[in-house]
């Protein structure tokens, strides 16, 4: 615990999260520069493992760095205090968008302006396919895996709940007694 | 009590999102477009469009979603349901973070929850792919998006504002 005030963590952390349009990497730049360069609170070493804990938890990485680096400095009241800061400015503006997008349905304008967004965002997808594809698909192990979701998803229509579940049951079965 | 299942919805998605914060978009859609028609397929690429452009991670998208259904309570109900099970889990294992990284129960389920889900998230992609991509243009911004995004450093926030302009220029 630290005597760092809750007020300069959520400042910080507003900065933070108002300012991460996409890449996890200038994001993470973004959290060493400002947390372990500028206010000194937290050594490179806690930083790098609040990184790789926020990697390997469920939920969005970088909140989840968030949020461990929160817990180092002030426990539970700074965990809740980066994830508020983090998220504040985005989900003002989602809301504000929401608004004026329940305001202006059927205008012809914006009609076509999402078709174009539409597709768009149906090639982000297939980009993060495929770059998880590259660094996660690397034996016929993975790739069975990634192909039996695929099928149980796009051919059979089971819930996606369900076969993340069995892909962890699975996981559990095939690499359970090799992983040391 | 239909605000309750959506926030149960989100707890539940948010808790399964290993790997990266698209995965939720494969539950996401299975429980809010196809089981229970709070959105159409339309709406839920509008949720992702406006989540990607907006600072902050793209789960900010439950925050737009969330208002379209219920309004200002459904946004903030929204991002607490999103939140809570990421505070809770990352908290434990923050206190608990060497018993947790050598875990083989934790390692090897994620082993085959990590490769599962990029062939979840190729599913919503072809399903979504169905609704927006239906002509020549359509289909050109889609291939043009993967590309530039896939091989480039290009802002994914670029691509989408980009293909707005095109859009309205020629949609």
């Amino acid at each position: 615990m630290t005597n760092i005030p809750l007020k300069n963590i959520f400042l910080v952390f507003l900065k933070i999260g108002s300012f991460s349009f996409g890449g996890v990497y200038s994001m993470l730049t973004f959290f060493e520069r400002e947390l372990v360069e500028k206010n000194k609170w937290l050594t490179h070493d806690e930083y790098i493992e609040s990184v790789a804990i926020g990697q390997m938890t469920p939920g969005p990485p970088i909140i989840n760095t968030g949020i461990c680096i929160g817990y180092k400095l002030k426990k539970i009241r700074g965990a809740l205090t980066t994830t508020v800061g983090q998220v504040f400015t985005g989900t003002v503006l989602a809301i504000l968008l929401a608004i004026f997008y329940i305001k202006t349905r059927g205008n012809v304008l914006l009609v076509s302006i999402m078709k174009g967004v539409g597709a768009a965002v149906v090639g982000l997808l297939l980009s993060i396919v495929y770059k998880m594809a590259k660094k996660t698909i690397k034996d016929y192990k993975t790739a069975l895996f990634a192909l039996s979701a695929f099928s149980a998803l796009a051919i059979f229509k089971l819930n996606p709940i369900g076969i993340i579940l069995s892909a962890g049951v699975l996981g559990l079965l095939v690499y359970g007694r090799k992983t040391r | 009590m239909i605000l309750l299942k959506f926030c149960w919805i989100l707890i539940v998605v948010n808790a399964l999102t290993i790997g990266g914060g698209y995965v939720m978009l494969p539950m996401l859609q299975k429980e809010f477009v196809e089981k229970y028609h709070w959105l159409t397929n339309q709406e839920f690429l509008d949720a992702i469009a406006f989540g990607q452009v907006t600072p902050g991670p793209l789960t900010v998208m439950n925050a737009f979603i969330g208002y379209k259904i219920f309004g200002l309570i459904g946004a903030i109900s929204a991002m607490i349901s999103s939140y809570l099970p990421c505070i809770i889990i990352v908290t434990l294992v923050a206190k608990y973070y060497y018993t947790y990284r050598e875990s083989i129960i934790v390692n090897s389920s994620f082993q085959g929850i990590k490769p599962a889900v990029i062939g979840l998230l190729a599913a919503v992609a072809i399903s979504l792919g169905n609704t927006s991509l239906v002509d020549p243009i359509t289909f050109g911004i889609a291939i043009i998006s993967f590309a530039v995004i896939a091989f480039t450093k290009v802002d994914p926030t670029f691509v989408i504002i980009g293909a707005g302009v095109i859009g309205a220029l020629f949609l």
